[in-house]
């Protein structure tokens, strides 16, 4: 049982009787400072920013090239992933960085003591509810990033800072969209 | 000159290593900022916790200021950085859908790594969600295939698009930035005064 | 002034910061010149000179069969030429095209156009931006048909050159060209390569523009 007011899982791991406590998350700043000084490190370094919902199309084309490879074939989307059979569509650029994503995730975590088998949720809802949510959710979110060429850290992220006309647009609509249904789904996040 | 890709200082397999080690400092500075953490990205679209805007306006500042000033120092080709073409209308409808998607599923793809990576289940069933997203999206394709390639107007930028220079409109989004940042510091104080669901 | 600003929190240096490089960017505006170029007069007087950076057709030809693929083949002529036949696994792009078009610095680019004309100016343009492989099909479409699609065998050739000539027609066959043997009286070339047959143009396998895709190497 989540307690009402704690966002952190601090209380909770109290009760556990574990030994660390999880950390605060850093001031956001700094944290948005250090976020910049990647995204212009992958600007420098290799002419492209970040990106995330591209690996998950290159896993997905892939897939259905092993399962069903005619189909495949005939649709552009997946092609686009697949590339010309020269080079192996798995060796990736955003695959590799996913991957780095999750090793820098769980590195900072391990840091912050904030590593946790757990389901984060409001208070008014019960995990099951929370987890079709959030299976929903990442369906919506998965049909929406590819219609729009690119996800929050691909396109609002690379896009807005490299000043993209898309990229702002997109952003906006973004927020704009989350905005709008927030006050439909409030119960379960408060 | 930079970007060192872009002028063959290394290879194609190389550049993967590249990519796991700018991963690597990705997911570590979202996990930070506490986007591995459904409550906290949520709060967002509830007023009660900035967290999302901050990051990733100062993110966004950063990095352009960045690209601003190693352009004009010289250091870097700034029309060799890839910008993607604007296709106006699936960005702004893919965005929308996105957000909804965002509000209900608590995460976005990048944080949703982090969160599956710090043990959220959330997270993970969220990751399986995109994967049927884009299953999904690749089956409809060939019905949504001219909507999507619909209204491109090519590598366009707000500089190009408004008719200022570049430096303008830089100036003009750390503007924007700053005002927001206040907005959002004022906000929470008011906001956590009245609920007491303050975060920090 | 410096005492005051180190007693800020790390929020409002970050914040100041922020200002100034914004305020300054203003007065900046643009921060480079977009149409600068690089040119290293010398090297590109010498590769010229050596003949470094031209292709022969018959080599070319050899990678496609053995499907070498550390290459990227631009078509520089026209849309309706581009779709009528181009050489396989070719892009089309344009000459002004050049410059915003996904080829990379560090990737080796073999040009051709309809003869070797087009084909020298888009290597200039793209050496003089950088690129660092920039190769020309000798001879172009031109010397691509002459050589690959139409041979000619003379009728008065000699053994050593019949038997080069069979190795030839495997190799166009390949291609779906149509080795032949010059006619008595005939001009070996002029009328066949020159003005080609449209007909006898290989079909393309793929439609065109609709090309096997490369792999999407930017973006989300």
């Amino acid at each position: 049982m989540t307690s009402l007011t704690g966002i952190f899982s601090r209380k909770e791991l109290k009760n556990e009787g574990k030994v660390f406590e999880p950390k605060p998350y850093s001031n956001p700043y700094v944290v948005g400072f250090g976020l910049g000084l990647v995204l212009l490190s992958a600007f420098l370094i290799m002419g492209r920013g970040l990106g995330a919902s591209g690996a998950v199309s290159t896993v997905v084309a892939v897939g259905m090239e092993k399962i069903a490879p005619e189909h495949a074939a005939k649709n552009n989307f997946y092609k686009e992933y697949l590339g010309d059979g020269t080079t192996n569509p798995l060796k990736d650029w955003l695959l590799f960085e996913v991957i780095g994503v999750v090793v820098g995730g769980f590195i900072s975590g391990s840091l912050a003591h904030r590593i946790k088998r757990t389901t984060e949720k409001g208070p008014n809802v019960s995990v099951r509810t929370r987890l079709i949510y959030a299976f929903v959710g990442g369906s919506i979110m998965g049909f929406g990033a590819k219609l729009a060429r690119g996800c929050t850290s691909g396109l609002a992220l690379t896009g807005g800072s490299l000043l993209s006309l898309g990229g702002w647009a997109f952003m906006l609509s973004v927020f704009g969209g989350g905005y709008a249904v927030a006050y439909f789904i409030r119960r379960q996040w408060l | 000159m930079m970007p060192y890709f872009k002028f063959d200082y290394f290879g194609f397999d190389f550049s993967l290593v590249v990519a796991f080690i700018i991963g690597i400092g990705f997911g570590f500075a979202l996990e930070r900022g506490g986007f591995g953490n459904a409550r906290i990205l949520a709060a967002q679209f509830y007023f009660y916790n900035m967290r999302v805007l901050k990051v990733m306006f100062t993110a966004i500042v950063t990095a352009m200021l960045g690209l601003f000033y190693f352009s004009w120092i010289g250091w870097l080709d700034l029309s060799l950085v890839y910008i993607g073409d604007t296709y106006i209308l699936p960005q702004i409808i893919g965005g929308l859908i996105l957000g909804i998607g965002f509000v209900i599923g608590g995460y976005c793809p990048g944080t949703s790594f982090v969160s599956a990576s710090a043990g959220r289940t959330d997270g993970i069933i969220f990751i399986l969600g995109i994967i049927f997203g884009v299953f999904v999206f690749g089956e409809m394709f060939p019905l949504l295939e001219e909507f999507y390639n619909s209204t491109n107007m090519g590598r366009v930028t707000l500089p190009d698009f408004l008719g200022l220079s570049h430096g303008m409109v830089v100036f003009l989004v750390v503007a924007m930035a700053l005002g927001a940042f206040a907005a959002a510091e004022w906000g929470e104080k008011v906001l956590s005064k009245k609920s007491g669901r303050g975060v920090e | 002034m410096k005492e005051w600003f180190l007693k800020l929190s790390t929020s409002k240096k970050l914040a100041i910061t922020a200002a100034l490089l914004g305020v300054i960017a203003m007065f900046i505006g643009n921060p480079s010149n977009d149409n600068k170029i690089y040119v290293n007069a010398k090297e590109m007087a010498l590769s010229t000179v050596k003949n470094q950076d031209k292709i022969e057709v018959i080599t070319l030809a050899d990678w496609l069969i053995k499907e070498k693929s550390d290459f990227t083949l631009v078509d520089l002529r026209s849309e309706k030429e581009y779709s009528e036949y181009n050489i396989p696994t070719s892009v089309n792009i344009k000459i002004e095209n050049l410059l915003g078009s996904d080829l990379m610095r560090n990737e080796k680019i073999i040009l051709y156009g309809v003869d070797d004309i087009a084909s020298a100016q888009a290597w200039f343009v793209l050496k003089s931006s950088n690129y660092k492989g920039v190769y020309i099909l000798k001879g172009g479409m031109n010397g691509w048909k002459k050589e690959v699609l139409f041979p000619t065998l003379a009728v008065n050739a000699t053994p050593e050159q019949s038997s080069a000539f069979e190795k030839l027609k495997q190799i166009s066959l390949h291609f779906g060209g149509t080795p032949q043997l010059a006619s008595e009286g005939q001009t070996t070339t002029a009328t066949i390569t020159v003005k080609p047959n449209v007909q006898s143009l290989p079909k393309l396998t793929v439609p065109a523009g609709g090309k096997a895709v490369k792999k999407k190497k930017e973006g989300c």
